[in-house]
């Protein structure tokens, strides 16, 4: 446990002093703290469009964030040499693996903990809303933690044997059909009218990609006329489909990384 | 004593797309006696650091078997008790000299400040250990990465170029160091290109090339059979004439007679002769030979070897 943690705590402290992650953090932030102002341009109720344009600059951000630091992170301690130092320790290469994706998760709750602490501040102070909608917004905040945790997972099992470039395009390319699973089911794999190959192929597809679009409830959040039943159950389900996609997907990473000559 | 790495037959194959299958490490017999310092010698490619990284468990052999202190190699037991400084080490550059050493501390679940301090004093860098790794020359990261396997107190430590690219006074240091290990009774697997660091600090080398294993011994034993480089003054060509023999070069120069013999050959009986002919014996030097000789000699024969075959 020791190995793990001390792993994982170096990982936060290299991932926070990253440039390019900095960059891309700040230029989050600095939209965040932007939307309030331009909001008012809107046509619409101007409190949706805020909320709206807020969320998904904090999805997007934390998306690219989430690619972004772990697709490099297992290449470049190969590439420095300093995986042979470590795996020359007592540390098995699971705790290694374990260490660095646990690692990759903290910075990405410092990160997206940051920009989702500015946007409640700012929405708050500009916009003065109910508890209730305070409380909307920190709940997708978290939602959107466990959806980057997931998709970090999905870049460390890929870095375990394709180059950064082409895990950069698998995982952004997971990202983006996982965000589209529930119309892609609604379209295809659930409607009769559709061809049975195409069914299938969908309900292939659907099942197969973890489901990123479980994670985006904005629409409840904007729309006063949509709501989620049993809203308890529903955060509590969608967590636990994250964590049991990302306990299979690092196992399989495992298993993978185990046998693989670094 | 016994044998602190041995291996048998250790192979590491290759699947090459252009070159099909090739044994980077080809049927590899090794024998390192515990408490001395051995180098590991080859040229760039010849599978140095393939065969540490089979030793340290990094990645597999493909045939054949390695025992690292008596045990199969890939046992993490085996890992407690011993360390490995890779070529051209990288340590996280954010963290201070301290930090990497209780980082690394932390993988063997050491969290000993006095252990660290004194490690830290050990390798000249107690006054740097607030610095961060970005502010250390290299030869200051070469000796926090000593420091750095040290922490397990290991039997044996692998170095792999452990003077590369290090200026002079950084070579000496970590000489030092080196030697200071084989005093306290660790055994060190050095590889390196630096021949005449080797053959100043280690007690037996092999050289491997391309995959095999070329020489291997103690080594007085390989560097034996040098040259002595007799001159003598007031001695004629005629005298030069009587002493020509196979294994000797004869020479005039400036009016004294140099004459290059085996250390094998008759040195008495040609100072006799000098002695009678009524010469003047300037100088006798033993020439032993260097490691760097015999490097070449061993990599040249196998490439002739090659091209002939």
């Amino acid at each position: 446990m020791g190995a793990i943690l001390s792993i994982s705590t170096t990982t936060v402290g290299e991932a926070i002093r990253r440039r390019v992650l900095l960059v891309i953090l700040m230029i989050g932030v600095l939209l965040i703290s932007i939307v309030p102002a331009l909001s008012v341009l809107s046509a619409r109720s101007d409190l949706t469009t805020t909320i709206s344009s807020m969320l998904f600059v904090l999805r997007i951000v934390s998306v690219l964030i989430a690619i972004v630091l772990t697709v490099y992170m297992i290449p470049n301690e190969i590439e420095r040499r300093t995986i042979y130092t470590i795996l020359s320790k007592p540390v098995q290469r699971w705790q290694f693996l374990v260490g660095k994706y646990l690692g990759a998760v903290l910075a990405l709750g410092l990160m997206i903990g940051l920009m989702a602490g500015v946007m409640l501040i700012l929405f708050y102070f500009f916009k003065h809303p109910p508890m209730e909608r305070m409380l909307d917004l920190l709940r997708q905040a978290i939602l959107y933690f466990i959806e980057v945790s997931l998709l970090a997972a999905v870049a460390i099992f890929f870095s375990t044997f394709v180059t950064p470039l082409v895990n950069f395009f698998l995982s952004a390319g997971v990202w983006g059909v996982g965000s589209l699973l529930n119309p892609l089911y609604d379209s295809f794999a659930n409607n009769q009218g559709s061809a049975p190959i195409i069914r299938g192929m969908a309900k292939f597809v659907t099942s197969i990609l973890p489901n990123f679009s479980n994670y985006d409830v904005k629409n409840p959040i904007i729309n006063p006329g949509v709501t989620i039943q049993n809203e308890t159950t529903y955060y509590l389900g969608t967590a636990g489909y994250g964590l049991l996609y990302i306990t299979i997907l690092i196992i399989a990473g495992i298993l993978i990384f185990d046998r693989r000559e670094v | 004593m016994g044998a602190a790495i041995e291996t048998r037959q250790l192979t590491k194959t290759y699947k090459s797309r252009a070159l099909g299958k090739i044994n980077v490490v080809d049927h590899l017999d090794l024998q390192v006696e515990e408490g001395e310092i051995f180098g590991f010698l080859g040229p760039n490619g010849a599978g140095k650091t393939t065969t540490i990284k089979m030793l340290l468990g990094i990645i597999y052999p493909s045939a054949g078997e390695g025992y690292v202190l008596g045990r199969e190699i890939g046992d993490m037991d085996v890992h407690r008790v011993i360390s490995y400084l890779p070529e051209r080490p990288y340590y996280y550059e954010h963290m201070t000299g301290m930090e990497i050493l209780k980082f690394y501390g932390a993988l063997f679940g050491i969290n000993d400040k006095d252990k660290f301090q004194r490690l830290l004093e050990k390798v000249n860098l107690a006054g740097d250990a607030t610095k961060t790794i970005s502010q250390y020359s290299k030869g200051m990261q070469q000796r926090i990465g000593l420091a750095q396997s040290l922490l397990n107190d290991p039997k044996l430590l692998f170095l792999d170029e452990p003077t590369g690219g290090l200026d002079p006074i950084a070579h000496t240091e970590i000489r030092d160091l080196i030697l200071q290990f084989r005093d306290e009774g660790r055994t060190v697997f050095i590889s390196s290109h630096e021949l005449s660091e080797v053959e100043r600090i280690c007690d037996r080398v092999a050289i491997i090339n391309k995959g095999k294993i070329e020489r291997q011994g103690r080594l007085e034993d390989l560097l034996r059979g040098g040259r002595i480089e007799v001159i003598a003054d007031g001695l004629n060509q005629g005298f030069a004439d009587t002493v020509r023999a196979p294994e000797s070069t004869v020479s005039f120069h400036n009016g004294r007679l140099i004459v290059d013999m085996s250390e094998e050959g008759d040195v008495n009986g040609l100072l006799d002769g000098i002695r009678d002919a009524k010469g003047q014996i300037i100088s006798v030097v033993p020439r032993r030979r260097r490691l760097e000789d015999l490097f070449i000699e061993t990599i040249s024969e196998k490439k002739s070897g090659g091209e002939a075959a």
